[in-house]
């Protein structure tokens, strides 16, 4: 299975009227303190107009990043690739990719809310399609010296980049899929799929094998990094754990449901309405480093996870609690994993 | 008088970019130390055969290296995006910088991008004043709804404004009498571009004055002027070790299609290159530059030279030189001649 690499989730989400560079230098301690642990990576969400919810954008934010913590890869969880142009973030990723000294992960994902998409000039309609020809005109301008492409939304014409990645052939590409569809599309197009954490364990199971099949299809292996991403509370114990993310998880997943993320996930498990506590069923890894690490492992044996993205911080939760938690999860429930694997 | 360094961050195909990134970042912490008032990168895409870094990501980097300079954007090249990304990627270095972006933005001119960017030339002036428009919206106001030719605000309110109120400031770099009124309409202030004689701009004052007078909007308090600078200990000396260099920057230009931007008159850039150098850039000893500036500044009313030092191909230190000549020789000078 291969040793089992962390990352930290940098949501960097504030409730609204919170000062936002307090907020900001909030982040940065997380990011400084994710290094001094020995974490492998950090990952940075996409969201726009993100009201009631403040937060920073992915792209300046990982430039910035980038020199609090030289040592984590740098993650993009996920960029919106339907909303985009392929020549503008083939051009902003390949320079955060150098100037970081080749630490980008290129995570890409759908997106799902109407306002992102009216707002960047298409509709949802268009989202697969976009998405999937922006990733072939991705990949091609990272490889190739000029590239002529004709899209739907865009023409290159002899295009030839700015600045190529540092790491060749290209940057890691993995693919954020919740439905099933994307999973196949995942299995094709990228070089991993990217678990998202919003499905119990079952549900990943299940398109784990989804997974695997559309792999043999492609002719391709299983990859060596499976990332997934969790959300994570550090307690004594299950109860108090529940009991001190509730309000911050709580909240977040209530903004969720209004951005309609759950019309992205599969009919068996789609319900991000749910009471908080029936939510947090084998979704989210809440409880004593014991039951963490059982989870973990878990998500390893299970489905093979081997790269996981925790998310240790929700709005409105005190720095010191997230920090105390990522303090912990590094000294108490990451030896137990490394034993129990 | 305030100061800027262009971090030009141009290198040639084949060049080790990790290298120039730590050429570039030196130049910034030089900057800071030498007590330059802003920094200033540019914005290209699809510039093979030179290299670049992009401007977002490299401003949000840079900003570390230099905590007390203004960042600013020359220029966003605005007809190209969609306005919400470009609000919320800005006010989002507003905020990391603690107020320090300047907001300066272009409307561009290559093919390449338009198309590849899905737009067209023709559209490029209603692009950008929409987009200004609707950046402007997002950032003071909450629940922005606002139809434009290629985007569609519903009741959008963005995920962090800006720290600096209303806005940060804005300027319109304008090479084109169009765009310069367009400035005096739609701006803060007015960029002026480096490519330029005396004579033209001095031409184009005037007109955004007279447009500044029918918007009824004061001078600016801040009129940032566009260098290209080459200072040496003699005349002499700038001119052996420029020439080289100078040339290839202008030719690149002209392939581009630079000149074509220009207002008539003043529109051939593959001229001779002391042709160039007059009136045009700030070039020579440093009793030399000093009287350049001080001419700009009691001509035009220039305040904030952004100096473009780094010339494609140019080895850092050389830079790096330049840099501390103009901070121990010529700043000191044109403070005495104010």
């Amino acid at each position: 299975m291969g040793k089992m690499k962390y990352g930290i989730g940098m949501r960097t989400q504030y409730a609204a009227g919170t000062d936002m560079h307090v907020a900001f230098n909030e982040q940065m301690e997380q990011a400084r303190l994710a290094e001094k642990l020995g974490f492998n990576s950090l990952m940075k969400s996409s969201h726009l107009a993100g009201h009631p919810l403040q937060e920073f954008q992915q792209v300046p934010f990982l430039g910035r990043v980038m020199a609090e913590a030289p040592s984590l890869r740098l993650i993009t969880g996920v960029v919106l690739l339907s909303l985009h142009k392929p020549l503008d973030m083939a051009e902003q990723l390949a320079t955060i990719d150098v100037m970081s000294g080749g630490r980008l992960t290129f995570g890409a994902g759908l997106g799902y809310r109407e306002v992102e998409f009216k707002a960047f000039g298409t509709t949802s309609k268009e989202r697969v399609k976009r998405f999937e020809e922006n990733l072939i005109a991705i990949n091609r301008l990272w490889t190739e010296e000029k590239v002529s492409m004709s899209g739907s939304h865009f023409e290159l014409d002899d295009a030839a980049l700015s600045l190529k990645p540092a790491q060749k052939p290209t940057p890691p590409v993995w693919i954020g899929a919740n439905a099933d569809a994307a999973i196949v599309r995942a299995a094709k197009m990228a070089d991993a799929w990217f678990v998202n954490p919003h499905q119990k364990l079952e549900t990943i199971e299940r398109q784990a094998e989804l997974y695997k099949r559309a792999l043999d299809q492609a002719g391709k292996p299983f990859p060596d990094d499976l990332p997934g991403c969790r959300e994570i509370f550090v307690g004594n114990s299950r109860t108090e754990a529940i009991e001190a993310a509730k309000p911050f998880l709580a909240a977040k997943y209530k903004v969720y449901h209004q951005w309609g993320q759950d019309e992205d996930m599969p009919d068996d498990d789609n319900d991000l309405s749910l009471d908080y506590d029936e939510l947090l069923e084998d979704r989210f890894m809440l409880g004593s480093p014991e039951e963490i690490a059982e989870q973990i492992i878990a998500h390893n044996k299970r489905v093979g996870i081997n790269h996981l993205i925790l998310n240790f911080h929700w709005v409105g939760m005190p720095q010191a609690l997230c920090l105390e938690s990522m303090t912990r999860f590094a000294e108490e429930v990451r030896p137990l994993v490394e034993q129990g694997l | 008088m305030d100061y800027g360094l262009l971090i030009r961050s141009q290198y040639k195909a084949g060049d080790d970019m990790a290298v120039r990134f730590d050429e570039c970042m030196a130049q910034a912490r030089l900057a800071e130390k030498l007590g330059f008032s802003s920094l200033l990168k540019g914005s290209h895409y699809a510039g093979a055969p030179l290299q670049e870094f992009q401007q977002i990501p490299f401003l949000s980097r840079v900003m570390t290296e230099c905590p007390s300079l203004r960042l600013i954007t020359g220029v966003v090249l605005l007809s190209l995006h969609k306005p919400m990304d470009i609000a919320e990627q800005l006010a989002t270095i507003d905020v990391m910088s603690k107020g320090k972006l300047t907001f300066g933005a272009g409307l561009g001119y290559r093919e390449v991008e338009f198309e590849g960017f899905g737009t067209t030339q023709k559209e490029r002036v209603s692009r950008f004043e929409e987009n200004l428009e609707a950046i402007v919206k997002l950032w003071t106001e909450d629940n922005v709804t606002m139809k434009g030719s290629h985007f569609d605000l519903n009741n959008v309110t963005l995920s962090c404004k800006p720290l600096q109120k209303p806005t940060p400031p804005i300027w319109i770099g304008a090479n084109a009498d169009a765009a310069v009124r367009r400035a005096a309409r739609m701006a803060d202030t007015w960029f002026i571009n480096p490519h330029q004689r005396m004579e033209t701009i001095l031409r184009q004052m005037d007109i955004y004055k007279k447009a500044l007078d029918g918007e009824n909007k004061p001078f600016p308090d801040e009129m940032p002027l566009m260098r290209e600078l080459f200072v040496a200990p003699s005349r002499k000396e700038a001119e052996d070790l420029a020439r080289p260099y100078l040339e290839a920057k202008y030719k690149v230009y002209h392939e581009w299609g630079q000149d074509k931007a220009m207002p008539k008159g003043d529109d051939n850039l593959n001229l001779d290159f002391d042709d160039l150098a007059r009136d045009r850039f700030l070039f020579g000893s440093p009793d030399e530059v000093t009287e350049q500036i001080v001419k700009f500044n009691k001509t035009l009313g220039a305040n904030h030279f952004i100096l473009g030092i780094h010339w494609v191909s140019m080895p850092n230190n050389l830079v790096l030189d330049m840099m501390n000549i103009m901070a121990e020789e010529v700043f000191p000078q044109v403070e005495q001649a104010l």
